[in-house]
C-alpha cells in the first residue's frame, strides 16, 4: 500500500511536469501545425540558464528562473522567425528542420556546458511526511506546486483573457481569424514563444529535482509528444489529463514491472492511441 | 438509361447535416448541372460519389453496380473522374507526367510511346500544346484548370464530375471552355455532372439541372423549369449571381 | 523544389543516362588499389551511408513520408543476422536474408500502422518505434550484450577490408540501381504523384495506401540489408546503429545531397563521410555539430540539396531559358 502510494505520488508529480511540457508542444502544433522536435532542448536550455545564473552570478532562485525563462522566450522568437516561419505549410521541412535543430542544440550543450549534470540549488530543503506513510522531498513538492500554478495560469490566460481568445481563434480557423483582423503572423510568433516559455518553465521548475545533462532533451520532447497525442491534439485539458495519466502509468510500470523499460510504456501507449483512437482522449482537431 | 444512381445519400460532419437524403440519377450521355447557394453541399456530394468521403446512409450505384463505400481510386478505375474547385496539380511534375499518371492507372493498354502520344493528344485538346514539358507548378491559373481537365480525361472516365471550372475565366476563355465541355460529351461520349455558379453557362450547355440547398435536393428539371421554380428563387434570394 | 523547369532537368535529377553511373562504378572499383586502410574504411562507411541515405530518400524524398525508423530497421537487420551468427553459428551470408526479411516484415507492420496517418503522426510513430527498438536492444543484455557490443563474425572468409569494400560496393550499387529503376518506372510516377498530392492522386486511380506501404517495405528492407552488412563488417555491433544519432546522419546526408533526387543521397553520403573524417582529425567534439549546422542551412535555404543546386547552376549557365 505504501509502495502504491509512493508510485502514485511520483506519478502525479511527474505527470504535472509532463502536462506542462505537453501544453507547450500542443500550443505550437495547434497554431502552426509544426511539431517542434527541439522542444525538450529548450527545457534543457532554461535549466542550464537557471543553474548558471544561480551559481555563477549568485542570483536568488526566483530571479534566475525568471531570467532563464525570458531568455528562452526570446530565443524561441528568433527560432520562429528564422527557421519556422519560412517553412510554414511545408510540413515535411519543418519536421526535418526542428529535428536538425534538436541535434544542434544537444551537441551545442555538450560543447558549451560539458557532459556533467548541472542544477541550480534547491529552493527548499528537507522532506515532508506524506499520508503518514513515507517521506517525500520538499523540493519535489515545491516544484509540483509551481508546475500546477503555471498550468493554472496558462489555462486561465487561454480561456479567460483576450490574448487567449485570439490564439484559440487562430487555432480553430486561421482564415476566419485573419479576415476578422487578427495578425496571424504575430500570433504565430507569440504562440511559438509562449510554447517555448512553457518548456522553459518546466525546465526551471524541474532542474532542482532532476539535474540537466545535454542528452535529456530528447526524452522530454518524446514524452511531450506522447502526452499530446494521448490527450488529443488541440486539447489543453487533454494534455493535463494525459500527462497525469502517463506519469502514473509510467511510475506504476517502473515500480511493478521494470525500470529499464520506463520510456517504452509511453511509446507503446502512443502507438496504441494512434491505432485505436487517433484523436486521443479529448481531441477534436485532426491535423 | 441511368449511369449513376444516388439513393437517399446522407452525410453529417460533427453537428452539421451536410447532405440530407439526396436522391437523383444521371442519365448516360447527358450534361447535368448542379447549382445551389454556397455551402449547399455540392462539393460534398461529389466527394460522396467518388468515395473521398464515406456516406452515413444511402447507396450509390454506377452502371448498375453498387459503388457505395468504395475508395476514390476504385471509383476512378470504374470510370468516374473529377476535377477540383481549387486545382490540385502535381506541381513538381511536368504536364505530360500529370496526364500520364491518370493514363497509367486507367489505360493499362497504353505504355511508353503510345501513352505519351495519348497524353499529348489530351493536352492539345485542352489548349496546352507546347507546354507538355512545363512543370505544373509554373502554370498560370487557367492553364492549371486546363491541366486538371486533361488529367481527369486521362483517367478514361465514363462520368466526369466538374467542380466550378469556369471561375476566374474571361468571356473568351469561357466560350472555349463551354465548347470543350460540350465536345467531351459529344465526341468522347463522357457523361458530365457540372457544379457551376455561372447561370448563363448552365442554361446554354446543360440538359438538366438539379438544385441543392442546405444539403437537400430542392428541385430538378430542365434549366428553364428550374429557374422558374419558386423554391429555387427563394434559395437564391439575397445572393449575388452572375448570369 | 523549384529546381528544374523542364523534363530534361527532371531527368538529370532522377538519374539520367546509364553511362555516367557505370563510369562512376568502374572508378569506385579501383579504390582499394589506391586507398590505405584508414581511407578504405571510410569508403566502406560511405557505402553503408549511401545505402541508408538512398533508401531513406525513396521513402521521404519520393513519397513524402518522413520516417525516423530507418536506423531502427538497419539495427533490426544488423542484430538479427548478428545474433543468429554469434549465438547459433549461422553463417552471416545466410543470416543476411533473414535480417532483411525481418526488417521488411516490421516495416510492413509499421507502415500499415501509419497508413492512415498524416505527416506528423507518421513521423512521431516511427520515432516511437525507433526508440522502442533502441531501448529493447540496449536492455536485453543477455542476448544483445547491450552497449558492451556483440561480437559477430566477418561477412565471409578471413577479415579483409578489400573484401568488405567490394561486397558493400555491389550491395550499394544494387540498391542505387533498384531505386533508380523504381523512380523511372511506372511505380516512380506513382510515388511522385503521392508525394505531390495524395488526394488528387487517389482520385486519378492511384492506390495511395498501397504505394506508401510499398515504399515503406522496400526502404525498410534496404536498410536491413545495409545494417546487416555493416554489422558484419564492424564485427562488433552496438545499439549505436539503431539510434537517433545514426538516423540524424542519414537524414542530414539525404537533405544536404538533395531529397527527391537520385544522386543526392550518394553525394551527400560520401561528402559528409569524407568531411567528418577531416573534422574528426581536428576535434571529435565538434563534428556532429558542424554537420548539423550545415544540414540546417541546407534544409532552410537550399532544400533541393547540392545536386539540386548543381542542376540549377547548370541550367543558368546553359541558357536564360524557361525557369519555374
Amino acid at each position: 500500500m505504501e509502495d502504491l502510494l509512493l508510485y502514485l505520488t511520483n506519478g502525479v508529480f511527474m505527470g504535472a511536469t509532463y502536462a506542462l511540457v505537453a501544453l507547450g508542444v500542443t500550443l505550437i502544433v495547434g497554431i502552426m501545425g509544426v511539431v517542434n522536435f527541439a522542444h525538450g532542448e529548450l527545457y534543457v536550455l532554461a535549466g542550464y540558464f537557471s543553474a548558471l545564473f544561480a551559481q555563477a552570478m549568485g542570483l536568488d532562485p526566483l530571479s534566475s528562473m525568471l531570467v532563464a525563462v525570458v531568455l528562452v522566450f526570446f530565443f524561441g522568437l528568433v527560432i520562429e522567425r528564422t527557421l519556422i516561419r519560412p517553412t510554414y505549410g511545408e510540413e515535411m521541412y519543418s519536421l526535418i528542420i526542428t529535428f536538425i535543430l534538436y541535434i544542434i542544440l544537444q551537441n551545442a550543450y555538450l560543447v558549451i556546458f560539458g557532459p556533467y549534470p548541472n542544477k541550480p540549488p534547491n529552493w527548499v530543503s528537507g522532506a515532508s511526511n506524506l499520508f503518514g506513510l513515507f517521506y517525500y522531498g520538499n523540493q519535489r513538492l515545491a516544484s509540483f506546486a509551481a508546475a500546477a500554478a503555471v498550468i493554472t495560469v496558462f489555462m486561465v490566460v487561454m480561456h479567460k483573457t483576450w490574448l487567449g481568445r485570439v490564439i484559440r481563434s487562430v487555432a480553430m480557423d486561421r482564415e476566419m481569424a485573419s479576415i476578422l483582423g487578427v495578425n496571424t503572423e504575430r500570433v504565430n510568433m507569440l504562440s511559438f514563444g509562449l510554447g517555448c516559455v512553457l518548456a522553459a518553465c518546466a525546465g526551471v521548475i524541474l532542474t532542482p529535482v532532476f539535474p540537466v545533462t545535454p542528452t535529456v532533451g530528447v526524452g522530454i520532447s518524446l514524452t511531450a509528444f506522447v502526452v499530446m497525442i494521448l490527450g488529443g491534439l488541440g486539447s489543453f485539458t487533454g494534455c493535463i489529463v494525459g500527462g497525469l495519466l502517463l506519469g502514473i502509468v509510467e511510475n506504476l510500470g517502473v515500480g511493478y514491472v521494470s525500470s529499464g523499460y520506463k520510456h517504452v510504456f509511453g511509446f507503446v501507449i502512443l502507438i496504441l492511441v494512434l491505432f485505436f483512437r487517433p484523436t486521443g482522449l479529448f481531441g477534436q482537431k485532426q491535423l | 438509361m441511368s449511369l449513376l444512381d444516388v439513393k437517399t445519400i446522407s452525410k453529417h460532419f460533427g453537428g452539421v447535416q451536410a447532405i440530407n437524403r439526396v436522391s437523383f440519377s444521371v442519365r448516360s450521355g447527358e450534361i447535368l448541372g448542379m447549382i445551389g447557394p454556397n455551402g449547399a453541399g455540392k462539393t460534398t456530394l461529389f466527394n460522396l460519389i467518388t468515395g473521398a468521403v464515406p456516406p452515413d446512409g444511402g447507396e450509390i450505384s454506377f452502371q448498375g453496380g453498387d459503388i457505395t463505400g468504395l475508395k476514390p481510386h476504385q471509383t476512378c478505375r470504374k470510370g468516374i473522374s473529377r476535377t477540383y474547385q481549387v486545382t490540385r496539380p502535381f506541381g513538381k511534375m511536368t504536364c505530360m507526367e500529370n496526364v500520364c499518371v491518370a493514363l497509367m492507372e486507367n489505360r493499362p493498354d497504353l505504355k511508353g510511346a503510345a501513352r505519351r502520344q495519348k497524353a499529348e493528344e489530351l493536352l492539345g485538346m485542352t489548349s496546352l500544346a507546347g507546354k507538355e514539358e512545363w512543370l505544373a507548378a509554373s502554370l498560370n491559373l487557367i492553364d492549371k484548370k486546363r491541366l486538371e481537365l486533361a488529367r481527369a480525361l486521362g483517367a478514361n472516365p465514363k462520368l466526369i464530375l466538374l467542380d466550378e471550372v469556369l471561375g476566374g475565366l474571361n468571356s473568351m476563355e469561357m466560350e472555349t471552355a463551354l465548347e470543350l465541355i460540350k465536345s467531351i460529351r459529344d465526341r468522347y461520349e463522357i457523361t458530365v455532372v457540372w457544379i457551376e455558379h455561372i447561370m448563363g453557362a448552365i442554361m446554354t450547355v446543360c440538359d438538366r439541372v438539379i438544385v441543392l440547398d442546405q444539403g437537400a435536393l430542392i428541385c430538378q428539371g430542365s434549366p428553364e423549369e428550374v429557374c422558374r421554380d419558386p423554391l429555387v428563387i427563394r434559395a437564391y434570394l439575397g445572393e449575388q449571381r452572375d448570369a | 523544389m523549384q529546381a528544374a523547369g523542364t523534363a530534361k532537368d527532371m531527368k538529370k535529377l532522377l538519374g539520367g543516362e546509364s553511362t555516367p553511373w557505370l563510369i562512376v562504378l568502374a572508378g569506385f572499383s579501383f579504390l582499394p588499389l589506391v586507398l590505405g586502410p584508414y581511407w578504405l574504411n571510410s569508403a566502406i562507411l560511405g557505402l553503408f551511408y549511401v545505402m541508408m541515405a538512398s533508401s531513406w530518400n525513396l521513402l521521404a524524398g519520393f513519397t513524402g513520408q518522413v520516417s525516423f525508423a530507418h536506423a531502427a530497421f538497419a539495427g533490426i537487420g544488423c542484430y538479427t543476422s548478428g545474433i543468429l551468427s554469434a549465438k547459433l553459428g549461422l553463417h552471416p551470408l545466410l543470416g543476411l536474408p533473414l535480417g532483411v526479411a525481418l526488417a521488411a516484415l516490421l516495416s510492413l507492420c509499421l507502415g500499415a500502422l501509419c497508413i492512415k496517418m498524416g505527416g506528423i503522426y507518421l513521423s512521431l510513430t516511427t520515432l516511437a518505434f525507433s526508440e522502442i527498438v533502441h531501448i529493447v536492444i540496449q536492455n536485453e543484455y543477455q542476448i544483445t550484450r547491450g552497449t558492451m557490443g556483440l561480437k559477430v563474425p566477418f561477412i565471409v572468409g578471413p577479415y579483409s577490408k578489400v573484401t568488405a569494400f567490394y561486397i558493400m560496393l555491389v550491395a550499394a550499387a544494387g540498391i542505387v540501381w533498384l531505386v533508380r529503376w523504381i523512380i523511372n518506372a511506372d511505380m516512380g510516377l506513382r510515388f511522385r504523384a503521392v508525394l505531390n498530392d495524395e488526394t488528387a492522386a487517389q482520385s486519378l486511380g492511384v492506390p495511395v495506401m498501397r504505394v506508401r506501404l510499398t515504399a515503406f517495405v522496400i526502404s525498410g528492407a534496404m536498410a536491413g540489408l545495409a545494417g546487416s552488412l555493416y554489422g558484419h563488417y564492424l564485427t562488433l555491433i552496438t545499439p549505436h546503429i539503431p539510434s537517433l544519432d545514426m538516423m540524424f546522419h542519414v537524414l542530414a546526408m539525404a537533405v544536404i545531397g538533395g531529397l527527391g533526387t537520385l544522386a543526392g543521397p550518394i553525394v551527400g553520403a560520401f561528402l559528409l563521410e569524407v568531411l567528418s573524417e577531416f573534422v574528426r582529425q581536428f576535434s571529435d567534439k565538434y563534428h556532429v555539430l558542424v554537420f548539423a549546422c550545415v544540414a540546417l542551412v541546407f534544409a532552410r535555404f537550399a532544400p533541393q540539396g547540392l545536386v539540386g543546386l548543381a542542376v540549377d547552376w547548370w541550367k543558368k549557365a546553359m541558357s536564360g531559358g524557361r525557369s519555374a
